[in-house]
Parts: C-alpha cells; structure tokens; sequence
C-alpha cells in the first residue's frame, strides 16, 4: 500500500488529459450553444418564406423568452435548491421599464435593456436579504407577496404601465437598425444562447461548486468557507436579472404588456419548464419551456375536443408536473441520459481503458 | 510535550437546556502533533470540536488559535508576524481562512459534483476572481481554475484515488469518500484538521490505511491532526497524545499507553470497578 502511494505521489497530472481536450472539441459546450442558436436564426426565413407560419415564429420566440426566465430559476431552484414564485412580477417589471424607458423617456434600446436588468435584480437583492437571513422559505413567500404587489402596481400606475388596457411599445432600434419580428427573434435567440453560456460558466466554476456544496449540506458548505447567504442571494439575484431581461424581450418583441400576463399562473409555469426539463440542465430547460409553453399552444388547442376546455395549458401544466415528478424526477435531461447514457459510458469506459 | 501551541482551549463551556454538554474543559494542543480527544458516548467529543470550529458558540471560554503571518496577509488581515486569535465569535465560513479544517461524522460530499470538483470545493476560499470574470471567463478565473484544478489532482494522488477524478462522488464507495473529504480539506493547506470519528464506517484494513493516512498527511502538510474518535485501536495506533473526557468533564491527559492504564479512564468506559 504504502509503496504504491509513494509512486502515486511522485507521478504528475495525467497526460492523457490534452488528448481527451482534443477529442472532445465537438462536444464543446460553448460551441453548441452557439449553433443551437445560429440554428434558430434560420427560423425567421422559413417564416419569411412561407415554410413557418407567423403565428408559429411568435410562440417560438416565447418559448425562447420564457427559457432565459426559467434559466434563472434552474439556477436558482436546481443549484442553490431555493425557490421563487415571483418570477412573473419581476419579468413583468422588466417589460414595463423596457417599455417606459425607450418609449416614454426615449433613451434607445440598450439603455431600456440595462434598465431591465438592474432595477429588477435590485430589488430581488432586497427580497432576498430581506427574507433569506430568516430561511431559505421564505424566499418563495416574499417572492410571492412582492410578485402580487408588483401586479397591482402594474394595474393601479397608469403614468408607468398604462394599467389593464395595456402598454403599448414599438420594435427598437439596435445598433441603428429598425427591428422586426423576424429580427427582434434572432435578438431573442442570440440573448437565449448568450444566457446559455454565462449560465454554463456559472455553474462550472468556483460559483458552481459553491452552490452544490451549499444545496447538499449548508453546514459543510460553511465548513468549506462558502458564505452561504452570500451565495443565496448571488442565485437569486441572477434569476432576477433573467427574469428582467426575459420581460424585456417579451415587451419588445411583443409590442406590448398587459398586467394579467404577470400573474402566479406564469411564475408557476416557469417552475414547470425547470422541473419537467430537468434540473441543472441548461438544454433541459429550453425543452422545458418549449414543452409548457408551446405543445399546449401549438398542438392542444387545435385538437377536436380538448383544444375546446377553457384553460387547456394550466390542466396540460399541471399534470405534467404531477406526471414528471412521480415518474421522471430528471425531467427531459433523465430521460434523455437514460437513452444515451449506456452509450456515452461504453465509450468513456473504452477511453480509460484504452489510454 | 514541548513546541509551539497550535491550538488552546481555555475553560471552555455549553449547555444546553440545563445540561452541561462541556464543563469548563481546558486543554492544548501543539504544532504537527497528533491529539485523540476520546470519551464513551455522549461524553461531549463532537460538541467541543462544534466549539473549537464555531457551529456552537460556548458559554463561556476562549478559543486560541496560532496563524501564521503570510496566511492572515493572503485573506485580507493586516498582521506583523504570527498571531494568536480567538475563535470564539467568528462567523463559522471564516474559520477556515485560518488554516482550521474539519471533516464530518457523516460523509458531506456532493454526490451530483465528481470527485475532483468535490476536492475544488475545498479550495473554495483560495479563489481570488470576482464574479463577473468567473461568469465571462476572465483570464484569471480561467487560470486560477486551471491552477487549483492540478492541485486537486495532486492532492488526490497523493492519497491514491486519482484514477477515480472523473467519477461522480454518488456511488463511491464509502472509504472513498472519506478520503475525498480528506482531500478536500488538504485543498486548504490546513495548519490544523479535525477528524470527526473517521474510522466510522471502515473495516479493519481501511481502518489500518486510515492511521497510515493520517501520520502521511501530517508529515508531507507539517499540519497538526485533532482526532475525535471512537475507535480505540486508532486512537491508540495513531495518536501521540489523548485527552479523555466524561459527561463534559476533563478526565485524563497523556500518552495512549498512560491512558490506557489510568483508573479513571477505565471507570468511565467500563463502568465503576466492582460493579
């Protein structure tokens, strides 16, 4: 025993480690986002083209909106194991702020993008030191309570929000280009893919570990030297700033905001997406979304009976989630490792034994 | 015994609910010395170790630990040379800044995490990249990633798992993650690491590499080992000096061999002589 660990000792880092960089360059994570999103560009010229119809693009692009939301909250709900119910308010504040910078005050698309970042994550940072100091429950109960408030001020502020008969908006201007539909899509799916590689670089770093290490045992965690409240809040605040990027896309691929869009029934979809995606799965979640948004959108409702059933998406929501968490705890992703798993671990085997 | 004290309870005490868990128990430890704290069960081992680590704060005593000058510089204190501070009301994620490393009853590592990423968490507090160049991968969040990534793969190797550095830590088996939770706490470059019952768990081999482990560890990191445990032939094996404590109180004091022989100590594990 103690010989071998004398050579061990003596032995440096694997070599065999620059090989497998090398092979696995087409499994690059950052690369596969970025065509996952190059990839969506295409869809705006099949809808120009005839192939995709319009009403179809615009669902999409929801579905691409509603990922980068849910992007925040797997962080949140799948990292640091916390849960918010106010994703809808702060998303919704995000679309007014977009709306009432660029339109109202007039200052352009970026300044209108920042607006929607900071403002709302500013206020998350206060929900959270508010109500994590306490426990980590509480968070979902401020969330809530500040998502309703925020609805009501949607309603109630009519100089801000033109209250329930809606804010109008206009496509921006980006870069001196006047957007369309088709390319306020493209912005959608650059900011997705974007969003997709900060996440990654979240999650695979320092931060990453540190908010494993946290969900797994707070006390160990703190043992490690992770500040753990410290570390709620920085999830937190991220899926706040998501949130309010989300609402701003919305808003401006949209043209427009209404305060019932921003209700519980959205913050509690958004936990839909994250759980029938799969937790800490940054593809996960875009099937996620796409499930809970887009099936009930694009198949349920133009089928002969059930199409018919008032409020078809929340029984479609509802039941999915009742469905995953018995049967699929891992959402899409398990299902997806349960199928490529065997694969994947058959040639990882042949690798080490090979090298 | 002689040498520079690493770490210095001073009449330490906590009670909870009326009961006296450590009654005012005072003891030292010296540099790169290996110290079994032992006692029958609920003799109040793992609430000092609670103590000393800061998850309990005591009723009343002090708590000194010695840390060195380039240690204190390198997380943000001002200090002149090597400086003794007292624990006692330090926030618990900051004691580790000083070089005092624990290890838990039952293994906390992160089954989801692989073994290597599990050993980084370790190494959490030396990472010096702000947030913002972690999330847009900075050069230094990518070289500090780089650095530490080789000296979690060092230090798995030097305790002779680094073939199971890719494998999720979920489904090793029980002594390797112990000794992922040691690599973990060799991330930090502890001065001082606390063992909490680390044979538990492990067959007589494991138990015997275990020993070995521990005085390798302490000779390649010159570190001091705080055991608290409960298997004798560990305790006996491994340590230089115990302390046998009863129902909170300081029992006995010396070389294992003292300790065995001492009445007291067999009183309080065997029950009173003619009983």
């Amino acid at each position: 025993m103690t010989e071998l660990d004398t050579r061990a000792v003596d032995a440096p880092a694997p070599p065999r480690r620059a090989a497998a960089t090398l092979r696995n360059m087409p499994r690059n994570p950052y690369l596969q986002y970025a065509l996952f999103g190059a990839a969506l560009c295409v869809l705006p010229l099949l809808a120009s083209a005839g192939v995709l119809k319009a009403s179809t693009l615009s669902t999409l692009a929801f579905v691409l909106i509603f990922s980068i939301a849910a992007m925040g909250l797997n962080l949140l709900l799948g990292y640091a194991g916390l849960i918010s119910l106010g994703t809808a308010g702060f998303m919704g504040l995000g679309a007014y702020l977009a709306a009432y910078v660029q339109d109202d005050i007039g200052l352009g698309f970026w300044v209108a993008l920042l607006a929607a970042l900071v403002i709302p994550t500013f206020l998350g940072i206060i929900v959270g030191i508010v109500s994590l100091r306490v426990r980590s429950i509480y968070l979902a109960i401020a969330s809530l309570f500040v998502s309703e408030i925020l609805l009501k001020t949607f309603e109630q502020v009519e100089w801000f929000t033109g209250g329930t008969a809606g804010k109008q908006s206009a496509y921006p201007v980006i870069f001196g280009i006047q957007t369309t539909r088709g390319s306020m899509f493209v912005v959608c799916a650059v900011a997705l893919a974007l969003v997709m590689m900060l996440t990654h670089n979240v999650v695979h770093g320092q931060m990453g570990r540190a908010l494993h290490a946290m969900r797994s045992s707070e006390v160990a965690a703190k043992a490690m030297g992770v500040n753990v409240l410290k570390y709620k809040l920085v999830a937190f605040s991220v899926a706040t700033a998501y949130a309010g990027l989300a609402g701003a896309l919305y808003l401006f691929f949209l043209k427009s905001s209404y305060p019932s869009t921003w209700g519980l029934f959205l913050s509690l979809n958004v936990i839909a997406m994250v759980v029938v995606g799969g937790l800490r799965s940054i593809f996960g979640t875009v099937a996620g979304a796409f499930v809970i948004f887009a099936v009930p959108e694009l198949v349920l409702k133009k089928l002969p009976v059930i199409g018919d059933i008032s409020g078809v998406p929340y029984i479609f929501s509802g039941v999915l989630i009742v469905l995953v968490i018995m049967f699929f705890p891992h959402g899409l992703k398990g299902l997806v490792d349960l199928v490529v798993g065997p694969i994947r671990r058959a040639r990882s085997n042949k690798e080490v034994t090979g090298a | 015994m002689s040498g520079t004290e690493a770490l210095r309870i001073e009449h330490l005490s906590i009670s909870f609910g009326g009961l006296k868990a450590v009654d005012d128990l005072s003891l030292t430890i010296y540099d790169r010395e290996i110290f079994g704290l032992i006692g029958p069960n609920g003799a109040g081992k793992t609430t000092v170790f609670n103590c000393v680590t800061q998850f309990y704060r005591p009723d009343t005593g002090n708590v000194h630990f010695r840390v060195d000058a380039e240690r204190l510089h390198r997380h943000g204190h001002k200090a002149a040379g090597a400086e003794e501070i007292d624990l006692v009301g330090r926030p618990v994620h900051t004691i580790i800044r000083y070089g005092l490393v624990r290890t838990f009853q039952n293994v906390e590592v992160v089954p989801e995490l692989s073994v290597l990423d599990n050993v980084l968490v370790g190494g959490h507090i030396d990472f010096k990249a702000t947030m913002a160049e972690q999330m847009l991968r900075l050069p230094r969040a990518r070289r500090e990633e780089k650095e530490y990534r080789a000296k979690a793969h060092e230090v798995l190797a030097f305790l002779g798992i680094d073939h199971l550095a890719g494998r999720p830590a979920g489904g090793q088996p029980y002594g390797v993650l112990k000794t992922v939770e040691m690599a973990r706490t060799l991330m930090a470059e502890p001065r001082l690491i606390i063992l909490d019952e680390p044979a538990a768990g492990l067959n007589d081999s494991e138990t015997e590499n275990l020993a070995e482990t521990i005085r390798k560890i302490r000779d390649r990191y010159g570190c001091t080992v705080l055991l608290v445990e409960h298997d004798m032939r560990l305790v006996m094996g491994v340590c230089e000096r115990i302390c046998a404590i009863s129902f909170g109180k300081f029992l006995a004091l010396g070389t294992p061999a003292e300790i065995q022989a001492n009445p007291l100590v067999q009183e309080a594990y065997l029950g009173a002589p003619g009983e």
